[in-house]
């Protein structure tokens, strides 16, 4: 039998690591891939500053390759670590932790090309503010980063904790549920915070005077965006730290489960969608620099309330563990 | 483990109800978000109209974000009535 | 990790019955509430042409919030609910930023006392509705667009108060939970402080702005 456990880590490390580095690398080459065809386009407007472009194209696709980079860490860490094999949990463990990195390195990598692509395009129309938006664009891609972070920690966790005491029934599941929670809820908010890293490159670009106060709202922007990163990662935390009775059933498994995948999936929209209000906010203060106060306050509603759903999924999320 | 009829039930309840709100929330939330954005434009161009874009806004806001509360109604009987 | 989820209760037997009060947030909503009265005593104690440090303080946290208000409701009503929207942020700012300081609490931790704020908003919204269009145009609005969609209207407005609230609790509880668990597996070396200046200050100051603001919106789209 002990035997038999080893096989089956091994077999949800392997698996686990390929997932890993195989969703990780969508996001970060679709952000590269996109990268390059907004530098490309913008040499072929100004190809006597292809030089500079080039530069700053490199820059960003640097930063939005971090997160795949998390990804191959990890996979390297499952594909060739010795992963003490005592339960079963540590199957769910392992396994979790590759799909956890796996999903939150898709986001950060999408969201991370924005900025970098509207930095290359700005750097064209206006040459003259060009080290102001490679400074915007570093600080907004880096914050971008920040979601595929928090699917980092949580693989860690997965993969270094002892679960051994751990019933297999239903604690697979909350594992498991863990690792989708942090994972997919990280997509969303990547994307989002990249969206508006985007729209203040492109904001600098058009109007340089209004340097501080877009780069402030975007990082405000980018703060509020990540919220449903942080509900997923707090659900996350709260199915691998609290202990549950073992069960005979398999329906707390599946509670715990469903919990995961509610608030990681119910993340991806809130995400994408609070990231797509703050860029309407960003891109406007950079035009109408006047209304600063305005437009804050209808940018911090109007994601306030695109937040709504992300919260009834973690109400849901929270029922599912606490009260069923 | 012996699975049995009603708890083979319960669990498809239990994964159903997070799956209703995880998938339900996806539409609401970019949508809300594309409302936000146009207000922020409209209030950019028009500043003088603000309150009412804001409430124009919110209108719109609540009525796209039916759906989403349509999954959560969904979610809510899977937990307590099922 | 045993501090996780653990609430100090008083459980009073009363017949059969039983009344819980969770002491943690009863404690310290009244140390914020105790404090906001001594800010508000020594800034208007004594008032001049040339104010002072608190004087310049109040102020500006008065004529902000008035502002805001008056560009939401309209002046007339401003004047009515100005005081209730300043008295929120305010209760809602230091009930967020209370929980930097080592062994107190955030009160809105404890998901009763966002629920009764966001209750007391719904209500108070409600009235608004109902003060100024009459009974029968807001309770005709339920019927809109077909008479069957009554109850998923009635529901749509319920959710409004789930998702006030639980989006200020799950903020500053999601907040405490990531530093009690980061300052566990750091054994609180280096990062925690920058987890409480993010959670605590910037994320508690954002939300219960945003929590008063939806609250004056939701009393600005009933009243129009």
């Amino acid at each position: 039998m002990e035997q038999d456990i080893q096989t089956w880590v091994n077999l949800a490390a392997y698996l686990g690591g390929g997932l890993s580095i195989g969703f990780g690398a969508i996001g970060a080459a679709i952000g590269e891939g996109y990268t390059a065809s907004q530098a490309n386009s913008a040499i072929s407007r100004n190809p006597a500053l292809a030089g500079d472009v080039f530069k700053s194209m490199l820059v960003g696709q640097a930063i939005a390759e971090s997160a795949s980079v998390f990804a191959l860490v990890v996979a390297m860490i499952l594909l060739f670590s010795n992963i003490p094999a005592d339960s079963f949990v540590t199957v769910a463990a392992v396994f979790a932790a590759g799909l956890s990195m796996g999903f939150g390195a898709i986001g950060s990598g999408v969201g991370a090309g924005f900025p970098a692509g509207a930095a290359c395009v700005g750097m064209v129309r206006q040459p003259s503010v060009s080290g102001k938006l490679t400074t915007n664009m570093l600080i907004g891609s880096a914050v971008c980063q920040t979601p595929s972070i928090f699917a980092l920690v949580v693989s860690f966790i997965l993969i270094f904790s002892d679960f051994g005491s751990y019933p297999l029934w239903p604690t697979w599941g909350a594992i498991l549920g863990a690792g989708l929670a942090a994972g997919l809820s990280a997509i969303g908010s990547g994307i989002g915070g990249g969206i508006v890293a985007g729209a203040s490159s492109e904001g600098i670009a058009r109007q340089p005077a209004a340097v501080t106060p877009v780069t402030n709202i975007m990082l405000l922007g980018q703060a509020i965006a990540q919220t449903p990163a942080i509900l997923g990662l707090l659900v996350a935390f709260i199915l691998i730290f609290k202990e549950f009775g073992a069960s005979d059933t398999i329906a707390p498994a599946m509670a715990l489960l469903g919990s995961g995948l509610c608030m990681g999936i119910g993340g991806i929209g809130p995400g994408i969608g609070e990231g797509i209000a703050s860029s309407g906010g960003v891109k406007w203060i950079a035009r109408n620099e006047k209304d600063i106060g305005t437009l804050t306050r209808t940018m911090l509603v109007g994601m306030a309330v695109a937040e709504s759903t992300a919260i009834y999924a973690m109400v849901i999320s929270l029922v599912l563990i606490f009260v069923v | 483990m012996a699975i049995e009829g009603a708890d083979l039930i319960k669990a498809a309840a239990f994964l159903g109800a997070g799956l209703s709100m995880g998938l339900g929330a996806i539409g609401p939330g970019v949508g809300e978000g594309m409302a936000a954005a146009k207000a922020c434009e409209a209030i950019g161009r028009n500043p003088k109209e603000a309150g009412l874009l804001t409430r124009t806004m919110l209108v719109g806001q609540a009525v796209s974000e039916s759906t989403g509360i349509y999954s959560l109604v969904v979610a809510l009987l899977l937990l307590f009535v099922v | 990790m045993e501090e996780l989820g653990k609430v100090y209760q008083l459980i009073i037997p009363l017949s059969g019955h039983k009344m819980v009060f969770n002491l943690d947030a009863i404690v310290y909503s009244w140390i914020v509430m105790l404090l906001i009265l001594v800010f508000g005593v020594m800034a208007t104690r004594k008032r001049g042409v040339i104010p002072n440090y608190m004087q310049v303080l109040g102020e500006l946290f008065v004529s902000k919030l008035y502002a805001l208000t008056e560009d939401a409701l309209g002046e007339d009503m401003a004047k009515t609910y100005a005081p209730l929207v300043c008295a929120l942020f305010m209760f809602l700012v230091l009930c967020n930023w209370i929980g930097i300081i080592p062994h107190l609490e955030e009160p809105t931790k404890d998901l009763n006392t966002p629920l009764s704020l966001g209750v007391m908003g719904f209500f108070i919204a409600h009235y608004v509705g109902i003060k100024t269009k009459g009974f029968k145009a807001y309770a005709k609005e339920y019927f809109e667009p077909f008479f069957i969609m009554a109850p998923l209207n009635i529901i749509g407005e319920l959710a409004k108060i789930v998702s006030i609230s639980f989006r200020l609790f799950g903020n500053i509880m999601g907040g405490a939970i990531i530093i009690l668990v980061v300052s566990y597996l750091t054994y609180s070396i280096l990062l925690p402080p920058f987890l409480n200046a993010f959670f605590g200050i910037f994320v508690g100051a954002i939300q219960a702005f945003v929590f008063t603001m939806l609250t004056v919106v939701y009393i600005s789209v009933q009243a129009k």
